[in-house]
């Protein structure tokens, strides 16, 4: 406690310094005024009396700091002081603390960025839900590692049978149409349980919440709660919005609240509009029989621990509940366990596919860092040394190592956390540039990413471990030095190269490392730009339906797909119209099946999987792709002909040796289909792709329950045809909303939308630390030779021509940077391999990348090395 | 050296505390003198070095300051012992006295009583 309130007392002493002093001061006047007195009394003469007084005293100046150091804390009068000097060196070397601050700023601030969404994914995974970093997945786990969601009635059953979970809320996605009849919407909504609102413990904006027992029993009350921005936009934020009317999938729903401001939902980074109790499913769905059919695994479970509860025991409850399950219904539940998992560990969905992304960009982000610090360290090294001098006169004037140290670092740590502010400012300018992105396929996103408190810390620890990083080499090199050595001549010492050299190659070979990720990635890109998707994309408009409102049964589905394409076809500026279940350069990629084939026998275990997609006749014609052999699809009217499938070149080859295929059979879990054509290899999941595998399905035998259509227009201007489509779809179904509209160019742009955020970012990094590189490299190159500049002289005066001189220091240097350069390229290669272990290796990246590293690196030795070995020889022997 | 400093700095604390103890309320000067008076010239301390023993003190709270008259109506700083400073110098004095039994025997002890 007494050392508590010294120091804090000490602490405000360092502020009000001014006015202590002045009262030591006039302590000290007041003293030797008694004092003088005393002595006159006792008399002696003014002058002597007062003389005496300041003997009896003693040194006052002494006494001084003493006090001072008593008072204060000398630690911070100290760092204060390093930091002043700091401020004063920075200012002195403006270029070089620019290039410093900016390359840490843009470092950091990219890691910063991707650190707030992975941020977000670990502490706020449930936006505008408090404590959502409490909640678990809970998952179910077939015996092959798949998660395919929980049943409704496995939901209820688990509500019970875990207790050591809290209040497990079953939430399910499902698109609306709503709207009145003709002008319908397509919107995304969750079928929640009745204690979804409570469990989450959110506040209405207004009016009120799902009660538990509203989602009791099927039929119960039709209610719905809607997201702030839908009350907003629709509603005009007004209040009368609770307990209207809202038309959904046909039914007459009542809007009892407005969700919280914030609140998205349960997946991120999905964003839903609409929320609805799940006993609503059979009403809103066509009478879909989820409620009771214990294999329609459509929910997804979360659940907190009730306090006083362990993981481990609500693990054990829920793998004993899943054991009954099994028992009890073998049918639906044999051999499915459970998982409770964190909400980063999600093994499926959008959050899944989120998390892996920015796992790589951050590894990959922080690696950029480490060369910026690296480059950070080689410019502080060259530095340092210059100002050896400095030092040795401050260790000669009686400065300890630790001073010379903190000196050091003050400086860094000052360059470091200015860089870090910079950056923290990239960073949010970064996510919010990032935070518009738009819709991505046909999903709304919602990314609510922001620096708050804790990315913040982060940028700013980032910049501190940076600046200890980079401080470490020079501080110890600084701290080591001899002040004799130091203050003789600096040209008689001879460098100390070693670790400047081994700088030099860790820096470059991270450059390498990064260069080669950039590249590849830009190359990926602009391949998706030039390459041939064999395919006609121009001319074609998409649109997508879906009558999974409807419930329909098969033959439903295939006569809606057929009466919707007869009225397409008619419109006088279609060419040709087909519907497809896939769109080729999806972002979510097309599904794959696994099959058997008749004619082939499998060696290896597994299955044989090929590109699946479901078209109808005239989906060739459409895409353009041509059919080598054999017919398109029978029509869709057609009852008589056999299933039927088409192929395409790349299976032939690889499944059936080139031999004929027309006439095979194609066996799968749907059934058994004949091969009626082959087709010509096309684009599937990405530009550049090696070409896979595919089988076409026919709508005819094969129907679903939503399509994609594509239209080829005559006229070449694919968008006029929008309204004319929607009107089509309108006559057939005044319910139905015809969503996701765009035409196949968009399509493309839109899934390479991914694809260019890390692309734009390497195309700026990719050069910055190209740069970096060399003016690391030039800066440590012209340091050594400057030092050298006697021996050079020596070295030309005895008959050394140039040239040799150039040569020599350039062989010296480029020894660690050749080395660097192997090291990083086959880490680079590794990875490569690893990342895309069939991907075709692009020989131009990994020839290319270093012959550019390399030649920027020589020529960074070159400048220097050409300058020094363009001195007059005199003049350099004179040199200090 | 430092630590001969130390302990100079230790007992001058505790001769202060007392000389306040004693006398009550004083300026920097009184407890310079009276120190002078009771220690002869044995302790032959320069008298600034008092302060900075005084500034310790009262960070630690043993003792209070404020400005006041001096016996002939000048300005001076006036310190006292606070309840805590009471106490420490309690605590100090037993410890002292304790201190300098044990040296005291020992430097009594003969050769013989060791055996």
């Amino acid at each position: 406690m007494k050392s508590l309130r010294r120091f804090l007392l000490r602490l405000f002493n360092l502020v009000s310094r001014r006015t202590q002093d002045e009262r030591l001061r006039e302590e000290i006047e007041e003293h030797i005024a008694l004092q003088t007195e005393e002595n006159l009394r006792a008399g002696l003469s003014p002058s002597e009396a007062r003389r005496q007084a300041m003997l009896k005293f003693g040194g006052v100046e002494v006494m001084k700091q003493d006090y001072r150091a008593q008072r204060g804390l000398p630690f911070i009068e100290n760092l204060l002081g390093d930091l002043r000097n700091a401020g004063r060196t920075i200012r002195r070397m403006p270029g070089l603390a620019a290039v410093i601050i900016v390359s840490l700023a843009i470092g950091i601030g990219a890691n910063t960025t991707i650190f707030s969404w992975i941020q977000m994914i670990l502490f706020q995974p449930l936006p505008g839900v408090s404590g959502a970093s409490n909640f678990l997945l809970v998952e179910l786990r077939t015996e092959t590692g798949g998660y395919p969601g929980a049943s409704w009635p496995e939901y209820r059953a688990l509500q019970t049978q875990v207790p050591a979970l809290r209040d497990i809320v079953a939430s399910q996605m499902v698109p609306f149409n709503v709207g009145e009849k003709g002008q319908t919407e397509r919107t995304f909504g969750q079928l929640v349980s009745g204690n979804y609102f409570s469990a989450l413990g959110l506040k209405p904006a207004i009016g009120r919440f799902i009660r538990p027992e509203e989602a009791e029993r099927p039929g119960t009350e039709p209610v719905i709660v809607i997201s702030y921005d839908y009350w907003q936009t629709r509603f005009g934020g007004a209040p009368r919005a609770v307990g209207q009317k809202l038309r959904v999938n046909d039914r007459d729903l009542i809007v009892i609240g407005v969700a919280p401001k914030e609140f998205q939902g349960t997946m991120l980074p999905l964003k839903f509009e609409l929320w609805v109790p799940a006993t609503l499913t059979p009403a809103l769905l066509g009478g879909a029989r989820d409620l009771e059919d214990r294999s329609a695994r459509g929910f997804s479970l979360i659940g907190m621990l009730r306090p006083g509860a362990t993981l481990a025991e609500a693990q054990a409850e829920l793998s004993t509940a899943m054991r009954q399950l099994a028992r009890d219904y073998p049918a639906a539940s044999a051999g499915i366990g459970g998982e409770i998992l964190a909400f980063w560990e999600a093994p499926r969905g959008p959050q899944r596919m989120l998390i892996s992304g920015l796992a790589v960009l951050q590894g990959v982000m922080l690696l950029l860092l480490l060369a910026v610090c690296g480059n950070t360290a080689n410019l502080m090294l060259a530095r340092g040394s210059t100002r050896q001098r400095e030092m040795a006169v401050r260790v000669a004037l009686g400065a300890g190592r630790w001073r010379i140290v903190s000196l050091v670092l003050s400086e860094n740590m000052l360059l470091a956390l200015l860089g870090a502010s910079l950056g923290a400012a990239i960073a949010v300018w970064g996510t919010t540039a990032l935070r518009v992105a738009p819709m991505i396929g046909a999903f709304p996103i919602l990314f609510q990413t922001k620096v708050d408190g804790l990315t913040l810390a982060f940028a700013i620890l980032l910049g501190a471990a940076c600046g200890l990083i980079f401080s470490a080499a020079p501080a110890i090199h600084l701290a080591r030095l001899d002040p004799q050595d130091g203050l003789r001549s600096s040209s008689n010492t001879p460098p100390r190269s070693r670790a400047r050299k081994i700088l030099i190659g860790v820096e470059v070979g991270l450059a390498m490392v990064v260069l080669i990720a950039a590249a590849l990635f830009l190359q990926s890109f602009r391949s998706a730009r030039q390459t041939d998707p064999r395919f006609g994309p121009e001319g074609v408009l998409l649109a997508a339906y879906d009558l999974s409102g409807r419930n329909p049964n098969e033959a439903a589905e295939r006569q809606f797909a057929a009466r919707l394409l007869d009225r397409l076809r008619s419109l006088p500026d279609v060419e040709a119209a087909a519907i497809a279940t896939n769109v080729p350069l999806d972002l979510h990629g097309i599904p794959r099946r696994s099959f058997t084939v008749q004619g082939r026998v499998r060696t290896e275990p597994g299955q044989d999987r090929a590109i699946s997609n479901t078209v109808t006749p005239g989906y060739f014609k459409v895409m353009r792709i041509s059919l080598l052999e054999g017919t398109d699809f029978a029509e869709m009217g057609d009852r008589a002909a056999p299933a039927e499938a088409i192929v395409n070149e790349e299976f032939v080859r690889r499944y059936l040796n080139g031999a004929d295929a027309i006439g095979r059979r194609i066996q799968t879990r749907a059934g058994s289909f004949a091969i009626i054509g082959v087709a010509r290899n096309s684009v599937y999941d990405a530009f550049g792709e090696p070409a896979q595998p595919a089988i076409y399905f026919s709508y005819r035998d094969v129907p679903w329950d939503q399509g994609e259509i594509h239209l080829r227009t005559r006229s070449g201007n694919e968008t006029a045809l929008t309204s004319e489509a929607r009107a089509v779809l309108r006559d057939l179904d005044p319910m139905l909303p015809l969503y996701d509209v765009r035409t196949f160019s968009q399509h493309i742009e839109r899934n390479l939308y991914l694809r260019r955020i890390p692309a734009r970012m390497f195309a700026v990094l990719g050069p910055l630390l190209l740069g970096l590189a060399a003016i690391g490299i030039y800066a440590v190159v012209s340091y050594a030779v400057a030092r050298r500049t006697k021996e050079i002289g020596v070295r030309l005066t005895f008959g050394a021509t140039s040239g040799r001189v150039v040569l020599q220091i350039i062989r010296e240097n480029l020894g660690a940077i050749t080395w660097g350069t192997a090291i990083g390229w086959l880490l680079a290669l590794v990875i490569s391999l690893h990342a895309f272990p069939n991907g075709p290796l692009s020989l131009s990246v990994f020839v290319g990348v270093p012959a550019l590293l390399l030649s920027v690196a020589a020529l960074a030795c070159w400048i220097p090395a050409r300058r020094a070995s363009r001195i007059d020889p005199m003049a350099a022997l004179r040199h200090e | 050296m430092k630590q001969k400093a130390d302990v100079l700095q230790g007992t001058l604390a505790l001769m202060v505390l007392k000389t306040l103890d004693v006398l009550g309320p004083q300026h920097g000067y009184g407890i310079a003198r009276r120190i002078e008076q009771i220690s002869g010239d044995l302790l032959a301390v320069n008298q600034g070095t008092l302060y900075p023993v005084l500034l310790k003190l009262e960070q630690e709270g043993a003792i209070a300051s404020e400005w006041g008259a001096s016996e002939n109506n000048r300005k001076a700083r006036f310190y006292r012992l606070t309840r805590e400073g009471r106490k420490q110098l309690q605590v100090e004095t037993q410890d002292w006295q304790q201190t300098a039994a044990i040296i005291a025997r020992f430097f009594e002890a003969k050769a013989g009583d060791l055996s």
